[in-house]
């Protein structure tokens, strides 16, 4: 037993940067491979449905809208969304992918939705390697989000 | 203007308006220096530095909707804050900040001051035990019969340790024992036994870490104060950071010599010498844990008391040898 | 005079909702009385109508703090039925993930404990060292809470060189740190004070209630799946199993940081002798009928989940048992002859994740003392029965 066995560290620290940052004025840089929110890549996707299929969140949803056209959607409901990166681990042609943010609050779930409509792609699938590699990131949203 | 003088005593300085600013002001410097020693940040942005955080605390639970408990006593439950308020900033008028001279007594410098000033900083305790009950919670009946029982284990110590530098400066008024500190400085020395026991006493007064025990939010959620909301919880935050105040003061004219020098040296002189008492005692707050109940009891008479007792012996036997 | 006081379910002292009743004779704890079922969220049944490699995920949700636990007990059950060994690396990254889950749940309940005590700046300290294992695990697996780093079949990320080396002085960096605590923890005297014989419960109570992970190892019983019955690369990692003889909230402590000092060990080893070569392979979507225990040592204990697959790509069956509700019969021999200052310390001391022990409902009959369990419609009848004849008690005095 030691009376004041903390009384070093602590003044030690008294005129010490804090360790803690000033948020909402002061953002920490995710890492990188950080999973943020998932999105489209929509000039590869070949419509699979892979990704729809592993979602353990059912938060991809794909929707034929004319099949003579090959006339696709797809849906990321980021409100069901828990970031885990399986749809881009499943995603035979890298058309899913991660990017890094991570203030992603929003006040309605509505808008939280993003949709891509798009003509299903030729590609040829990538061999299914057994390791799947880790998600670029990426530092450019999709622009065609809507 | 003799007639204006109480008043000004009362409502600017050292009462009312003074207290709410130097109050709230050391507040934040407790909570600053608390979170600095933590590495943290502490209050940052309202005002400069954070400075302005008690106050917008304070006029935030000014706005807040007050709720008094079907089954409680209404009267006394309302009263309480006020009057808890108007004792300890009664006791602050006894601190001698604004005399000068040591000679002249008045309402608020008198033979025995330090003995009310004691029993006036008694008071809140009381205060808190009754608010505790007659909310009527649960909660709030554990943490009152809590602060009783630690206000048997911390007073008579506090009493002691207090009272050995009055006997050794042979007086019970304040702004003489202040006085005659100043005039043999190394005396002071021979009481900082008692000064680190009423610094532990006072921590315990104050019901902060190790001895935040009638409010332990996690053993008992607000204890005493868990009924009380609004106005009432900000007069009754308002009153523990004056009651710092008061009794920091109290420590610095009895251990650290009063603050001599005039108007203005000595306002700079209570300034520094209470911010002074507030950060040991910031610091003994961030260096320990909280205690239980009989703990604190049985700390404060297997250890304080005889503690204080020695040094009693000791001022005694100094006085006889003293010319 | 005997007072009945309610902890929870919303309490400052809990974060999880679980109602305890203490029934108290002035500060002295006289009887304790736990009730459970304000968390229950149906995974289990969730989880039959989800494919493998979805409930991967859900179970990973099971908790939020040993959110790998799960997720490789699950993933440890679902291979064995799949037929399938995850290569050597994979393993190693899979149970360094698990090492470094478990430094981060001791270091959180080290701070926590603090929190209960009254020792905020210890927290405050201790979660400010927590955060280098965070950042480490959001540099291997993207997240710093739940990881998803498992898959059927191995793990979803590699590590490079220049992550290993950095994960390596980081170790050094929180081993010199945890060493402070541990020597800081056991001399600051109010700490100690507070903590020294505070829920005691015996080396044979211990064993007759079951208690599992830090808490049986508090009291003397060496108690450890990864020792008793090595899964992965347990059996090839050399460390040794903690145990104090205190039986109190102090021991539970040293138990911990403890562990926490070999949880260093065992990843630098795991570190050094990372072997090369793929971290998975790949599972097929259906695995063959059959039925699987799976065990696990979560930081809170053993952990254990039943998987039954009927050879669809859906199991049949998981059964989640969650190293709390092992611990939740010794919670009650603990508090009692406690004192109510202690309740929130004694309560927090066995590691509490009150959602993760909340699986199904199972009514007592008080009178015939049979178990039934009963249907929601049942439920709801039964519910409206009670406040149509309650009606009027709706003013009872508090507290009720
Ligand atoms: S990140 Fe996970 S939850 Fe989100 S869309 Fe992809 S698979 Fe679904
Ligand atoms: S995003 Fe990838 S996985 Fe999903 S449908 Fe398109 S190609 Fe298939």
């Amino acid at each position: 037993m030691r009376i004041g066995a903390f009384i070093p560290e602590l003044l030690r620290h008294l005129f010490k940067k804090p360790a803690t940052v000033d948020y909402p004025f002061k953002k920490l840089s995710p890492p990188e491979g950080f999973r943020g929110t998932p999105y489209l890549h929509p000039e590869t996707c070949i419509v699979c449905r892979a990704c729809e299929r592993d979602c353990p969140a059912e938060a991809i949803e794909i929707v034929e809208l004319s099949a003579a056209e090959k006339r696709f959607r797809l849906t990321i409901h980021n409100d069901r969304c828990i970031h885990c990166a399986q749809c881009v681990d499943s995603c035979p042609t890298d058309a899913m992918r991660m990017d890094d943010k991570y203030e992603i609050a929003a006040f309605s779930r509505w808008d939280l939705k993003a949709a891509w409509e798009y003509v299903r792609a030729v590609v040829k699938p990538k061999a299914p390697a057994p390791a799947p590699a880790a998600p670029a990131p990426s530092a450019n949203p999709p622009s065609d989000n809507g | 203007m003799a007639a204006l003088k109480p008043l000004l005593y009362v409502f600017v300085y050292p009462g009312l308006l003074f207290l709410f600013a130097y109050g709230t002001f050391c507040e934040w410097f407790d909570r600053k220096v608390y979170a600095r020693l933590q590495n943290r940040m502490g209050p940052t942005h309202t005002g400069r530095w954070g400075l302005l955080q008690p106050v917008a605390d304070f006029v935030k639970l000014m706005a807040k909707e007050d709720v008094v408990p079907e089954k409680a006593d209404k009267g006394l439950f309302t009263a309480l804050p006020v009057v808890g308020l108007a004792v300890v900033a009664t006791a602050m008028l006894l601190v001698p900040v604004w005399h000068v001279s040591p000679t002249a007594s008045g309402f608020n410098s008198f033979s025995g001051d330090i003995i009310v000033l004691l029993y006036l900083l008694s008071l809140p305790t009381l205060i808190f035990f009754l608010a505790g009950w007659s909310s009527t919670n649960l909660f709030s009946t554990v943490g009152g019969t809590r602060v009783l029982t630690m206000l048997f284990g911390y007073e008579v110590p506090l009493f002691l340790a207090v009272l050995s530098p009055a006997l050794l400066a042979g007086s019970w008024r304040l702004a003489e024992i202040a006085a005659f500190y100043q005039a043999r400085p190394l005396l002071l020395l021979v009481n900082l036994p008692a000064f680190a026991i009423s610094l532990v006493c006072v921590q315990a007064k104050l019901e902060r870490t190790p001895f935040d025990i009638p409010h332990a939010e996690t053993e008992i959620v607000g204890g005493t104060f868990t009924e009380f909301s609004g106005k009432k919880l900000a007069f009754f935050r308002l009153m523990t950071d004056i009651e710092l105040v008061v009794s920091s003061g109290l420590l610095a004219t009895v251990f650290l010599g009063g603050f001599p020098g005039g108007v203005g040296w000595g306002f700079v002189q209570f300034i520094l010498k209470t911010l002074f008492i507030i950060f040991l005692l910031s610091l003994m707050r961030a260096a320990t844990s909280r205690i239980r109940v009989d703990q604190v009891v049985s700390f404060a008479w297997r250890f304080l008391a005889p503690a204080a007792v020695g040094q009693l012996l000791l001022v005694i036997l100094l006085k006889g040898f003293m010319p | 005079m005997k007072v009945q006081i309610p902890i929870g379910p919303q309490h400052p002292a809990l974060k999880e909702p679980i109602g305890l009743r203490m029934t108290v004779e002035g500060e002295v704890i006289h009887d304790a009385d736990l009730r459970l079922g304000y968390n229950h969220r149906g995974v289990e049944k969730v989880a039959e109508g989800r494919s493998y490699i979805q409930n991967l995920y859900l179970t990973e949700r099971i908790c939020g703090i040993c959110s790998h636990s799960h997720s490789t007990t699950f993933a440890q059950g679902a291979e064995i039925l799949f037929e399938i060994v995850p290569p050597k690396r994979g393993q190693f990254l899979r149970y360094l993930v698990s090492e470094l889950e478990r430094v981060h749940s001791h270091l959180l309940w080290l701070g926590v404990a603090g929190h209960e005590a009254g020792f905020d700046s210890f927290f405050m300290y201790v979660w400010r060292d927590r955060e280098i294992v965070m950042d480490i695990l959001e540099m291997i697996s993207g997240n710093r809470v739940h990881y998803a780093i498992n898959t059927i079949g191995g793990v979803r990320r590699d590590i490079d060189e220049a992550q290993r080396t950095k994960i390596l002085d980081l170790l050094a960096v929180l081993r010199a740190r945890t060493s402070f605590y541990l020597n800081l923890g056991t001399t600051e005297p109010s700490f100690v004070g507070r903590l020294a014989g505070v829920g005691y419960l015996s080396k044979e109570d211990a064993m007759s209630l079951c208690a599992v992970g830090p808490t049986a190892r508090a009291s003397n019983v060496p108690r450890d799946v990864r020792k008793d019955d090595p899964y992965g690369i347990y059996d090839e990692v050399p460390f040794e199993v903690c145990t104090a003889d205190t039986c109190d909230v102090l021991g539970r402590t040293v138990v911990r940081i403890k562990e926490v000092l070999q949880s260093y060990d065992i990843m630098e080893y795991l570190l050094r002798n990372l072997p090369a070569g793929p971290v998975a392979v790949k599972a097929p979507r259906r695995p063959k009928p059959g039925e699987i225990v799976s065990r696990y040592e979560a930081p809170r204990g053993e952990n254990i989940h039943y998987i039954k697959s009927n050879g669809t790509d859906k199991p049949e069956r998981l059964k989640v048992r969650a190293p709390t509700l092992g611990n939740y019969a010794a919670t009650i021999a603990m508090l009692k002859k406690g004192f109510i200052a202690d309740i929130p310390l004694i309560f927090a001391a066995i590691d509490p994740c009150i959602c993760c022990a909340e699986r199904s409902v199972e009514l007592v009959d008080s009178r015939s003392g049979r178990p039934s369990v009963v249907r929601w419609s049942e439920l709801r009848r039964m519910a409206g029965r009670r406040a149509a004849r309650d009606s009027k008690k709706r003013n009872v005095e508090w507290p009720l």
